[in-house]
């Protein structure tokens, strides 16, 4: 989940932006900070909007944000965030909207006309689980950082996830 | 209309062989050439009009008389109904209004009517809240709510008559196939296989509303109407019972899907409905064995000819056991009278999921044709004719693959090479015409658990254009075909940018005629597929193309309104193979095209 636990890797490329958008999220851990030469294109750390991209892996959070959207969310957002014909691009929604308005629209919906309804997820005890790690999904789309289709899991992620008994669930 | 003679005569056989049976005032007016009484035109699902103001020679001359806006945005499926009392009766994506309108006044509103629903049912509509239209008999109309409630309203007032639960919402039902009215029956199916429910198709009493029989698509013999002892299988009884039990593993029939959400169609004759039935439960195949082996998961992909009167199934064709690709086996089961080496056959064609056009004989059940109308079908190379099961390509089967592996480049996609827009079949040329999705797909299985009321799914998947052969347009994802089921060759196919979604029509006036996504209602000629008219309607067509006469005057009428699975899949573009991941609008965007907007055309000649 941290980012010092990934092998580090020669070439770094734009250090100088992933440290102002670490800033800027206000997600800065010591050891991400410190870690100098991670290959990482992207912000890091858990918690709304936050996520790791490495050679086009994620961390465990941010797959279960994309999983959770194509569950519960493609069918009208579209693939990949992309928007349909009657519902929003996500991943554009997530440059206008913070983390407290897009969780807030998924609780509580939004009524636009008459038959053109986003529903509340308030009783949907996955969505609502998994609403962070949808934003992160969803920022790492729209900083260009993870492209189209399903994402691997970085192996250390993965292989640490797999000794904690209570994330084995995998829905 | 003697230019027909033999089209003459089968309609005459029918009137004498059903006066006892089918609903009398639907028969009726499907028989008269004047209507579009019915959603797929008449029982047999043919989509042919008898027609012929509107021909080959003078279509160039078609004017759009008047458009009228429904006032509902995204995918408006199915078509206008003319039964022949100077209206048109019409129909919207949720909330599912329904309007008739004054043919002889440009549109004018006579009744609206807007059932108050749950919109909670809206995040369980898999494939946009879609809606196949509405159904007529006797003076009433008859409508499937998303909600899963079946009403019936009076066509002259639109006064709500009855209404009837066939369905849950909080457990992931929904509705939006397009009822069919048979004897004293309304035959409705659920959706919902994406949320594992339980598929059954119903039939409600006309005149009440009560439930007259129940056949479900999966679980023991009893539930399914089946007798393993009478009921057959490609013309053998099926002799083992409760088969819909035991090729699942324990209880996954429960949440077995198989929902029939497609059409039904009927031979008043044979006294038999037809329709198909949805995919098997969660799209992991790996979740469906048995002993870790391949399991046919009946009775799901599975052609079923039922007696109307009591539901029973009298024969079945599974067309896709064991489903690893979502290949719903909803498509329309076109009924056609064929000649088929040297003998008359009661025919049944479809243009399926599957890429593969089938022909079965409709009385036995038995498989005479499987070919490949989509030439790019590489998940199975061929199917075995004697044990109607397909060769399905190991490089292509998800299953063997595996769990979180991604298998790539399978033709066609999920979406199917066609999906729920339906055919046309002109007995003139013997040939069928469908508007064609040319989409492969990436497919990768993960393990899934069920939660009643949430999408039960277990696989993501990328789509892809399929592959282009010289002289092909390129990029493109769809086309217009004209298919012999017979000989199961393609006879002329036209190039579409993007899949063509809308329900053909044939006439007796050459024509054929199909709508696009990016929303031009075209006019083909019928021997050849050579574009002779084009009109861009304000929307994408997933709707149906119909014909009436109204007092000497031919009409054609059309929904547009852009939606359905194509508006999700196609509105931001495919991906390009080539380009790997992130290559966002490498090909055409629906976006680039069109936006919503629930539109009625109506056109004729402006001489007529």
């Amino acid at each position: 989940m941290l980012l010092t636990r990934t092998p580090r890797r020669p070439g770094v490329e734009a250090l100088g932006t992933l440290a102002i958008m670490l800033l800027a999220a206000g997600v800065i851990t010591a050891q991400a900070a410190g870690n100098t030469e991670e290959k990482a294109t992207s912000q890091s750390g858990e918690g709304p909007g936050n996520y790791t991209v490495i050679d086009g892996k994620v961390d465990q959070g941010t797959y279960d944000g994309y999983i959770a959207y194509t569950r519960s969310c493609l069918a009208c957002h579209g693939p990949d965030g992309l928007g349909s014909t009657f519902a929003p691009s996500l991943i554009q929604a997530v440059e206008r909207r913070n983390f407290g308005e897009f969780s807030h629209t998924i609780v509580s919906g939004l009524e636009i006309q008459p038959g053109r309804v986003m529903p509340s997820f308030a009783d949907d005890e996955y969505v609502l689980s998994n609403v962070e790690n949808i934003y992160s999904y969803m920022k790492a789309r729209s900083a260009g950082d993870l492209g189209r289709g399903r994402p691997k899991v970085i192996e250390e992620e993965r292989d640490e996830k797999a000794t904690e008994p209570s994330s084995e669930a995998q829905e | 209309m003697l230019r027909y003679p033999g089209l003459v005569m089968t309609a005459a056989g029918l009137m004498a062989a059903s006066l006892a049976h089918a609903n009398q005032n639907q028969l009726d007016l499907q028989q008269n050439p004047d209507l579009w009484a019915t959603q797929l035109g008449n029982y047999q699902g043919n989509r042919f009009s008898q027609l012929d103001q509107i021909n080959r020679d003078n279509v160039q001359d078609l004017r759009a008389q008047w458009q009228f806006s429904t006032g509902v945005l995204r995918g408006h499926e199915g078509g206008p109904l003319y039964v022949g009392d100077g209206r048109l009766y019409i129909h919207t994506p949720f909330p599912n209004k329904v309007f008739a309108l004054d043919l002889e006044d440009e549109g004018r509103i006579v009744w609206s009517y807007e059932p108050d629903q749950d919109s909670r049912v809206i995040p369980v509509m898999c494939c946009d809240t879609v809606n196949r239209g509405l159904a007529y008999a006797d003076g009433r109309l008859f409508l499937n709510q998303a909600d899963n409630t079946v009403i019936a309203l009076d066509a002259e007032s639109g006064e709500l008559l009855w209404e009837a639960e066939n369905g849950d919402h909080t457990q992931g039902e929904s509705m939006t196939m397009s009822p069919l009215v048979v004897h004293d029956k309304v035959i409705v199916g659920n959706s919902g296989g994406e949320f594992g429910v339980r598929g059954h198709l119903t039939a409600y009493n006309v005149e009440t509303g009560e439930m007259e029989w129940r056949g479900y698509s999966n679980g023991p013999d009893d539930d399914v109407l089946i007798d393993p002892e009478t009921t057959t299988m490609l013309g053998e009884p099926i002799g083992e019972a409760d088969l819909g039990v035991s090729t699942w593993p324990e209880g996954e029939w429960e949440r077995g899907g198989g929902a029939p959400w497609g059409w039904v169609t009927y031979d008043p004759e044979l006294d038999l409905i037809y329709y198909g039935t949805g995919n098997p439960g969660t799209w992991n195949p790996e979740q469906r064995t048995v002993d870790g082996e391949p399991a046919d998961n009946k009775w799901a992909i599975t052609v079923f000819a039922r007696d109307p009167n009591t539901g029973e199934a009298k024969w079945v064709y599974q067309k896709v056991p064991f489903d690893e690709w979502d290949y719903d086996g909803v498509n329309e089961n076109q009924l056609i009278d064929v000649e088929f080496e040297g003998e008359q056959r009661k025919g049944l064609a479809i243009i399926d999921r599957t890429g593969f056009g089938f022909l079965l004989d409709r009385e036995s059940g038995e498989l005479l044709v499987a070919e490949k109308f989509a030439p790019e079908t590489n998940w199975a190379d061929s199917y075995d004719l004697e044990t109607g099961r397909p060769n399905v390509n190991e490089q292509y089967s998800t299953f063997r693959q595996g769990v979180d592996v991604n298998t790539t480049d399978i033709c066609p996609t999920a979406m199917g090479a066609k999906n729920m827009q339906p055919s046309a079949y002109s007995p003139e040329t013997g040939l069928l015409y469908a508007g064609i999705n040319r989409i492969c797909m990436n497919y990768e299985p993960f393990e899934t658990e069920y939660v009643a009321g949430q999408p039960y799914v277990g696989a993501t998947l990328t789509m892809m254009p399929a592959p282009t052969q010289e002289g092909d347009m390129e990029g493109r994802m769809g086309s217009f075909i004209a298919w012999d089921p017979v000989a199961g060759e393609t006879v002329w196919e036209v190039d579409e940018r993007f899949a063509v979604w809308s329900g053909a029509l044939a006439t007796a006036g050459d024509l054929a005629f199909y709508g696009t996504l990016e929303g031009y209602l075209k006019a083909v000629d019928i021997e050849t597929g050579e574009e002779l008219w084009r009109f861009k309607t304000p929307s994408g067509i997933i709707g149906n193309v119909n014909t009436f006469q109204h007092e000497g005057k031919q009409y054609i009428g059309v929904l547009s309104g852009v939606g359905g699975w194509a508006g999700i899949g196609l509105a931001a573009g495919l991906e390009d193979p080539e380009a790997g991941l992130g290559a966002v609008g490498a090909f055409s965007a629906l976006d680039d095209y069109t936006e919503l907007g629930g539109i009625l055309t109506v056109f004729a000649l402006p001489d007529a």
